[in-house]
């Protein structure tokens, strides 16, 4: 029963993290960009704003998309909170990025095309990275299970920085951040038509909102997971990260989706396979 | 029924059939015969799951010895002949290297009264059953679908005289030819249901008989007669090293070896290049890659039941005679066809072709887990040939069931499909969500194959660059068929017997194993894992496919102690929150339909797909998939992937070579 809880718990407050930090992520734009920017509460206002407007549509498919696109993302977040699988959750976070691609393909709107197949390319980039550091837990740890991760004394981050910085560049691709902003982006100076998102309006929009949030709270939970003991290092590292990436954001212009792969499968090649053949060749030596 | 009137059903009735159908030129009757069979067929492999397993059999008559050594013979003259007036030069140089080495051995050295000696003829295992079943429901269900997809099919071509007798007389036999393989213990025995085999995929592939079916259909012969010459040169080395012993011409003294003699490893790795070449793996895709020209029935029978899994049986088969280095070797071969096949799939623009790769894909990945050889990855091998199976036999026929609506092959012409054929585009999707989405099978078997690779870093780079390339390029075809314009398309479908049944079928059996599947691996798939790597301890220890209850539970009360999980029935739970109901219950009201966003150039409202384009003309939108020619297409990747394939191949010699001499 207290499983059942802790589920209820996460899926109810994670959403209110992710608007609050969100909100953050607006205004520390803004300051950047030396404007004054929007209330930190402004995304919820936003949230709301689009539950209420009337529900228009190009076609009925998207919107089944749209909801498994949230529905597999919210079991990733229960999956983290139960600690399980963590392979079989890089699994469903992919799949979940598929349907939202589906979700873009399934009307006859050319921008709508353009932004799912740049989040194909965005997949391709980030899933190996997402896979290896599953691979290199199970190196590190003998088993797939967070629940392992949970229970070991030593953190991560000392042995598998490398991957750590793959899965900081995987964080970049998956909070739409420059220079991986490729399918479509949160800021207006990067593009004029709303890439992936251009046909999806209304509740429909708050729906895709409110999945981002939950994106978010989850990617950085995988974050945390690198200093678990005690767990609030692990959510300062992830705070920071979260910063990070808007520092990053703030520096540099949006990249083209070919380079975008590349770098990431160098990134996942080189930093990821280097850290789990040296955990091997230790472990060899030990 | 005893084993020997089953043996009789599962291989000699789809024989006597064949002629039947053979003989028969009334379509319904021939149809009456082949589902009949197809029934028989059926029952009868579920017969096998009562046997008291393993046994074996041989016939007490020597005269089948004999049957076999003549029909030996009159098919690779065949091939001769073949040869000679396609003249097609590889062909005949690979039936020669079979016939001539097998001649001199029998009769020159006199092996032939000695090889009489061999037994058992049939060993039956949970491992063959679980083959048995794959092909007789799966292939019979094809068989049923061919019926009708032949009639049409020539009704399509205007030809004036039907061949589709002949068709089903290949198709039919087919099954019973993989049934023998897969029951055979007899090296001899395998041999000859290895070429029958070979010999009914090239009649299949060649049926058309265009320029182009002939030149793949030979294709297919000559690569196929390299794994027999290879077979045939194992089969002499394990008679003549062994000082002219037949105890290594059955395959389960093979086995028993344990890997441990040194000299049967070059004999092990030479059959397991035989089954590599059968399950196409690189750099012999080319086979299956022209075989999709032949008609659909033909491929889905190559690509789910028959013909490829001989390939990956027999890889499976062998992989305790491997030693650790063959294993690593096999394991990062497979990886590698997995990785290439997965990344060219994603430029290809023709849906058979995409399916042919996605097929080598799969078979490289059950044959790395073969290399593996761990408990898990041999249970993963054999979760994925089970529902591979399912899923590409049923993908297969929907990709024929549309070629018959939309009369094109290519990608780009299904776009739409959604609304002009429904019903085969929702089972479609549901055939190609079930090869790379979570609750189902497919994905299981990925999962427990990544959790098990991770011995040879190597082939786990691969597999994760692999899965996913995977994801993209199913995406990208399912786009294509879910993008819909509302009021514009026209339902052009119609769906026969013959094709629903079939098709009906796969998809609910897609359903079934896959919820299911907890008590098929405790009930089955664990004995025939037992078959090939007996099992040490509880191999299901630490790794759980768990129920609704137990899963949390488990993992809170033994911590570390698991080593990673997979909970099917919530799984299942949440696919059908997330799909199924929206799928019934999101509804659409026509005033809430909105033309797509063009800038304001679109000309008119969502009656329309037309916008105005220079000038104000007004031009319909066209949109086309995306297939990163530049970056996976075959003419930038295929050197590259034949270099690597066959350097890979080099080295899986030179390492057997080594230990064997």
């Amino acid at each position: 029963m207290n499983q059942v809880w802790i589920a209820i718990i996460a899926v109810v407050v994670a959403p209110f993290i992710g608007g609050l930090l969100a909100g953050i992520d607006r205004k520390l734009t803004a300051r950047l960009q030396g404007r004054y920017g929007p209330p930190i509460l402004q995304p919820f206002y936003d949230f709301f704003k689009l539950l209420g407007k009337s529900k228009i549509a190009t076609n009925r498919t998207q919107f089944i998309w749209l909801i498994a696109y949230l529905v597999f993302m919210i079991t990733c977040l229960v999956f983290l909170v139960l600690q399980q699988d963590l392979l079989l959750l890089v699994f469903l976070l992919g799949f979940a990025g598929i349907s939202f691609v589906l979700a873009g393909f399934s009307t006859k709107s050319p921008y709508s095309h353009f932004g799912a197949n740049r989040e194909l390319m965005q997949i391709l980039s980030y899933e190996p990275i997402l896979l290896l550091f599953a691979l290199a837990v199970y190196a590190q740890n003998g088993s797939f299970m967070i629940s392992s991760i949970m229970e070991n004394s030593t953190p991560l981050l000392i042995s598998l920085w490398p991957v750590f910085i793959a899965l900081v560049i995987a964080l970049t691709i998956k909070m739409r951040k420059s220079p991986f902003d490729i399918a479509t982006s949160h800021h207006g100076h990067q593009e004029l038509v709303k890439g992936i998102m251009t046909e999806i309006s209304g509740p429909y929009y708050a729906l895709v909102t409110l999945t981002e949030w939950y994106e978010l709270v989850l990617v950085l939970g995988l974050i945390a997971l690198f200093w678990s003991n005690p767990l609030w290092v692990g959510i300062l590292i992830a705070l920071g990260a979260f910063i990070l990436e808007l520092l990053i954001d703030n520096v540099n212009a949006r990249l083209t989706g070919g380079l975008m792969v590349r770098i990431c499968w160098a990134a996942a090649l080189i930093l990821c396979v280097l850290n789990i053949l040296y955990i091997y060749f230790m472990r060899g030596v030990a | 029924m005893d084993i020997q009137g089953m043996l009789a059903v599962a291989i000699l009735l789809p024989v006597v059939a064949a002629v039947l159908v053979f003989l028969i030129r009334q379509y319904q009757l021939r149809g009456l015969i082949v589902i009949v069979t197809a029934v028989a067929l059926i029952v009868n492999s579920i017969y096998f799951l009562k046997l008291d397993l393993p046994m074996n059999f041989t016939p007490d008559n020597p005269i089948w010895g004999t049957i076999i050594t003549v029909l030996d013979y009159a098919i690779l003259l065949f091939y001769i002949y073949a040869g000679l007036s396609l003249k097609n030069w590889l062909v005949l140089i690979f039936a020669l290297t079979q016939i001539i080495p097998l001649a001199w051995w029998e009769f020159g050295v006199g092996a032939s009264h000695a090889l009489e000696e061999i037994k058992p003829a049939f060993l039956i295992d949970n491992l063959a059953v679980l083959m048995v079943l794959v092909i007789s429901i799966i292939g019979s269900l094809i068989c049923v679908y061919a019926i009708r997809y032949m009639y049409d099919h020539e009704e399509h071509k205007k030809l004036e005289k039907s061949r589709q007798s002949r068709f089903l007389f290949w198709l039919v036999l087919f099954l019973g030819a993989m049934n023998g393989l897969v029951l055979a213990d007899n090296l001899m025995w395998l041999y000859f249901f290895w070429e029958v085999t070979t010999l009914c995929c090239f009649q299949l592939i060649a049926h058309d008989l265009t320029k182009e079916a002939i030149n793949n259909g030979a294709r297919a012969l000559w690569m196929n007669s390299i794994g027999g010459t290879a077979m045939v040169a194992a089969m002499i080395y394990l008679y003549n090293a062994n000082g002219g012993n037949i105890e290594y011409l059955s395959l389960s003294n093979i086995i028993a070896s344990g890997g441990v003699e040194a000299f049967l490893l070059l004999p092990v790795a030479l059959m397991c290049f035989t089954g590599m070449i059968k399950a196409a793996q690189m750099p012999f895709q080319n086979w299956l890659l022209g075989a999709m020209v032949a008609p659909t029935p033909v491929s889905a029978l190559l690509h789910s039941s028959t013909m490829v899994k001989a390939g990956v049986y027999l890889v499976i088969r062998l992989a305790p005679a491997f030693n650790p280095v063959l294993g690593m070797i096999v394991a990062v071969c497979g990886a590698f066809t997995f990785f290439a096949a997965s990344v060219l799939a994603i430029s290809q623009t023709t849906g058979k072709r995409v399916l042919a790769y996605s097929t080598i894909a799969n078979l490289g990945l059950i044959i790395a887990c073969a290399g593996l050889r761990t408990e898990l990855a041999i249970a993963a091998a054999m979760l994925l040939i089970i529902f591979h199976a399912i899923s590409k036999g049923l993908l297969f026929m929907c990709a024929g069931t549309i070629e018959h609506q939309i009369w094109s092959r290519e990608i780009e012409d299904m776009e739409g499909l959604a609304e002009k054929a429904p019903l085969t585009t929702f089972i479609t999707i549901t055939g190609m969500l079930s090869m790379f989405l979570p609750p189902f099978g497919m994905l299981l078997g990925k999962w427990m194959a990544l959790e098990a690779v991770y011995a040879v870093p190597l082939a786990a780079i691969l597999f994760v660059l692999a899965s996913a390339a995977t994801m993209v390029f199913w995406a990208k075809w399912l786009g294509r068929l879910l993008q819909v314009t509302p009021k514009l398309g026209k339902k052009i479908e119609s769906l026969s017997l013959s094709y629903s049944v079939p098709l009906w079928s796969l998809f609910v059996g897609i359903f079934v194993f896959g919820i299911g599947i907890a008590p098929l691996y405790d009930r089955f798939i664990k004995f025939a894992v037992d078959n090939v790597i007996p099992i040490q301890h509880a191999f299901t220890e630490g790794w759980q496919i768990i129920l609704p209850d137990a899963a949390t539970a488990l993992s809170l009360e033994k911590g570390v102690g698991l080593l990673g999980s997979y909970p099917v029935l919530p799984l299942f739970i949440v696919f059908a929150i997330a799909i199924v109901l929206p799928l019934l219950f999101v509804k659409l009201k026509p005033q809430e339909l909105r033309p797509i966003y063009l800038c304001g150039e679109h000309a008119g409202d969502v009656d329309t797909d037309e916008w105005y384009a220079e000038a104000d003309n007004v031009s319909k939108l066209e949109l086309g998939g995306y297939y990163f020619e530049s970056a996976a297409s075959e003419e930038s990747l295929n050197a590259w992937v034949y270099v690597i394939a066959i350097a890979l191949l080099v080295i899986m010699f030179s390492i057997a070579l080594g230990v064997s001499l």
